[in-house]
């Protein structure tokens, strides 16, 4: 139960190679975070130092207002999960338990029966309680992260960490635990540091995700946030599987609105999209176009923004369909469908060589520009000015028409 | 207004394209013949049983020559030892005879080895020996393991590096520094076990690399959580890096312990010729020396075996804690 927050946080290992550049960030008490990117981006690094086991290169950290900087990892108050969960092999499950709490000096000692209290509390509610006497080899992969789990929890620490505490386990066991981690989160309530390497986890576990990439921080949001409206193509790509389709071509303007022109068709952007795009006055120019694949749908033949394509491979997952199609143009697409919309007869039509018409709408577009940032991104929004705004834009707007009337 | 309807039919969240949408069927493919693929085995029917028989033949004659050399290599092995422990019970005559079995059975050499020479005092000094450097080197050699396969501090590849040529060195060279060394010290000659024992605990930091690659196959992050949890390095390192060490405490001991009881050149060099201050090798050596082997060779090889009995008793109480995976559990295996 507690904030966490990091300012300038840089690791430099050795003279000159930077594995976490300048990580700022401020973590609210008892908010679910979870750090998310591809193996090297300085995720591990970044939480290794919030628990204390690497060191800080440069900025600080703190704990609660308390910079811990300089605090071994005992003295931090924290707890943390490995990925290959640490127990101790010598012990058994109630003794790796209690091992933090034996550990405990004299004015914060516990008695035995405290610690026989909380790790039995700890066990039922993991469902561990059968397993207490074994020890860790005598135990399955999910029950071995349960009982780590556990001995992060008898403590009652400020912060919990937890270092891809899944990446271990089998797909099946990794969603059952993923579901069990959501309802421990409610029952511990505290701050939680999560750090993946699976968006999906990102994106069902975390209050906010922070995306990272090669030591920086690509983006920080909600998990709406980060997939409505990723700052980068980066974050566009890294979330969402399959991974977003990216078009490279330009976006232009007339006067009936912003229009782009994909394997050969022009598509108008159209509802909210367009209209940001106006207010934010984008300049037409070259841009990589990204569009989800469950944001793309088949059509009619009639559709004046119609893609016309053939099915290269088609991927049943069960509740829905994964079409890998190329457009008569070139380009290679990949268009998500759920099932449950399709008669079994369509479906069986639906595979390899069968051309099909597909589209998308303008508010399920995103526009990267040359270097690749979304054109619609959130703006920092100006200090202390925002309760102003409004009548300073309808001067200035008034100022534009009288100049463009002067003129 | 009419625009926006007919678009608003197929927008992304009113229909997946599941009512309406056009798609023209690929024209279904030529249906080929599958090729015939014909089967091709090594052992065919009629040619192969020929041929197998012969690979029989010639696989038996290969096994039958690779255990001939066996037999005669392991023959050389043995022999040595089934000499001695025949020869320690040859009662009719003390020297060197032409023959293995013994005529007359006894323990007349072991009954002579104890009382009418100096071997209990050299076995007694080369147990105590081995005693402190087991003790000493083992504690030494962990400590010096865990320091290197867990903290990085500047110099450790160089001490390391360091360590392993010094160790390349044969022993003996420093001999002579030693020697004076401890004579300065009056730990030589009647008093060399002293010096002796010093000597073997000295160097025994540089054993770390086999201790070290097995601290390195405990995975770091028992440590780091230990130290999560609240143990100092004392801690984990006694409470739980040994009890996952065993395999490599005892076998560090067992080298330890055995080390005296084979060094001959050093435990020589260092009484010279004060037959109070030898271990059993050299004491052994100097039982048989010169002219004293006609007398003493039977006496010699009973001296052998009961030097061999502690380190075979040693062994085979320590040996069922060579169990292997003592990590399993910890990390996902």
């Amino acid at each position: 139960m507690a904030t966490v927050t990091l300012t300038n946080v840089k690791k430099i290992y050795g003279k000159s190679t930077v594995a976490v550049h300048d990580f700022n960030l401020e973590i609210a008490d008892k908010e679910f975070i979870v750090f998310v990117g591809p193996s090297g981006c300085g995720k591990s690094t970044t939480l290794r130092m919030i628990a204390g086991l690497e060191e800080i290169s440069e900025g600080t950290i703190e704990i609660d207002g308390r910079v811990v900087n300089d605090l071994q990892p005992k003295d931090r108050d924290i707890a943390m999960v490995f990925q290959n969960y640490a127990l101790y092999p010598n012990l058994t499950v109630f003794e790796n338990m209690a091992f933090p709490l034996r550990l405990k000096k004299t004015p914060a000692r516990l008695s035995q029966d405290e610690i026989y209290r909380r790790v039995t509390e700890a066990a039922e509610t993991l469902g561990i309680t059968d397993y207490l006497l074994r020890r860790p080899r005598e135990l399955s992969g999910g029950q071995r992260q349960r009982v780590a789990i556990g001995r992060a929890m008898v403590r009652d620490s400020k912060v919990f960490l937890m270092d891809e505490p899944l990446s271990n386990l089998d797909a099946k066991l990794r969603n059952q635990m993923r579901a069990e981690i959501i309802l421990l989160r409610k029952k511990i309530n505290t701050t939680f540091i999560y750090v993946t390497h699976d968006q999906t986890e990102a994106m069902t576990l975390g209050d906010r995700i922070v995306v990272m990439k090669d030591g920086f921080i690509r983006q920080v949001g909600t998990p709406t946030e980060v997939f409505d409206m990723p700052e980068d193509l980066f974050v566009a790509e890294f979330i969402g599987a399959p991974k977003m389709n990216t078009f490279r071509t330009r976006l232009d303007c007339d006067e009936e609105g912003y229009f782009v022109t994909t394997c050969g068709v022009r598509m108008r952007v159209d509802g909210e999209k367009g209209e940001l795009l106006k207010a934010r006055e984008t300049q037409p120019q070259d841009i990589i176009l990204g569009v989800r694949p469950e944001h793309i749908t088949l059509t009619k033949r009639s559709d004046p923004s119609a893609i016309p394509c053939s099915i290269e491979v088609t991927e049943m997952m069960g509740s829905e369909l994964h079409l890998h199609v190329k457009a008569e143009t070139g380009e290679g697409l990949i268009v998500r469908i759920p099932t449950v919309s399709f008669t079994a007869a369509q479906l069986a039509m639906l595979t390899a060589g069968t051309k099909i018409f597909v589209t998308f709408r303008g508010k399920v577009m995103h526009f990267f520009d040359a270097e690749e940032v979304n054109l619609l991104r959130k703006l920092p929004a100006p200090a202390e000015e925002t309760d102003l705004p409004q009548p300073e834009e309808a001067n200035e707007q008034q100022e534009a028409e009288t100049a463009q009337a002067s003129d | 207004m009419t625009e926006d309807e007919r678009i608003f039919e197929f927008d992304a969240e009113e229909s997946i394209a599941g009512g309406e949408f056009d798609l023209e069927p690929a024209p279904l493919p030529p249906v080929e013949e599958p090729a015939l693929i014909r089967a091709q085995t090594a052992y065919g029917e009629d040619k192969g049983s020929r041929r197998n028989s012969s690979v029989r033949v010639r696989s038996r004659i290969v096994n039958t020559i690779i255990h001939i050399v066996l037999a005669v290599l392991c023959t050389v092995w043995i022999l040595p030892f089934v000499g001695i422990l025949l020869e320690s019970f040859r009662c009719e005559s003390p020297g060197l005879a032409g023959y293995l079995i013994p005529k007359q059975w006894g323990f007349d050499n072991y009954v002579r080895l104890f009382t009418e020479t100096q071997f209990p005092r050299w076995f007694l000094q080369t147990f105590l020996m081995g005693l402190v450097t087991a003790v000493v080197q083992t504690a030494f050699v962990l400590a010096v393991s865990y320091a290197l396969s867990r903290h990085r501090f500047r110099g450790r590849r160089l001490l390391m590096n360091l360590m392993l040529i010094f160790g390349m060195f044969p022993g003996f060279l420093t001999l002579i520094l030693l020697r004076t060394l401890m004579q300065d010290w009056g730990l030589a000659d009647a008093n060399a076990p002293f010096g002796l024992a010093i000597i073997y605990c000295a160097s025994s930091g540089m054993g770390y690399y086999i201790a070290k690659g097995f601290f390195d196959t405990i995975p770091r992050s028992l440590d780091e959580a230990a130290r999560v949890d609240g143990a100092s390095r004392m801690q984990i390192f006694f409470k739980l890096i040994l009890p996952l060490s065993k395999p490599i405490i005892i076998y560090t001991v067992l080298m330890a312990f055995m080390a005296p009881w084979g060094d001959f050149v050093m435990a020589r060099f260092m009484a010279n010729n004060n037959d109070a201050g030898y271990n059993v090798a050299a004491g052994l050596q100097w039982l048989i020396s010169e002219t004293k082997v006609d007398t003493n060779y039977t006496t010699f090889c009973a001296g052998g075996v009961v030097v061999a009995l502690p380190i075979t008793i040693l062994f085979m109480c320590l040996q069922k804690y060579y169990v292997a995976g003592v990590t399993g559990g910890a990390v996902k295996g």
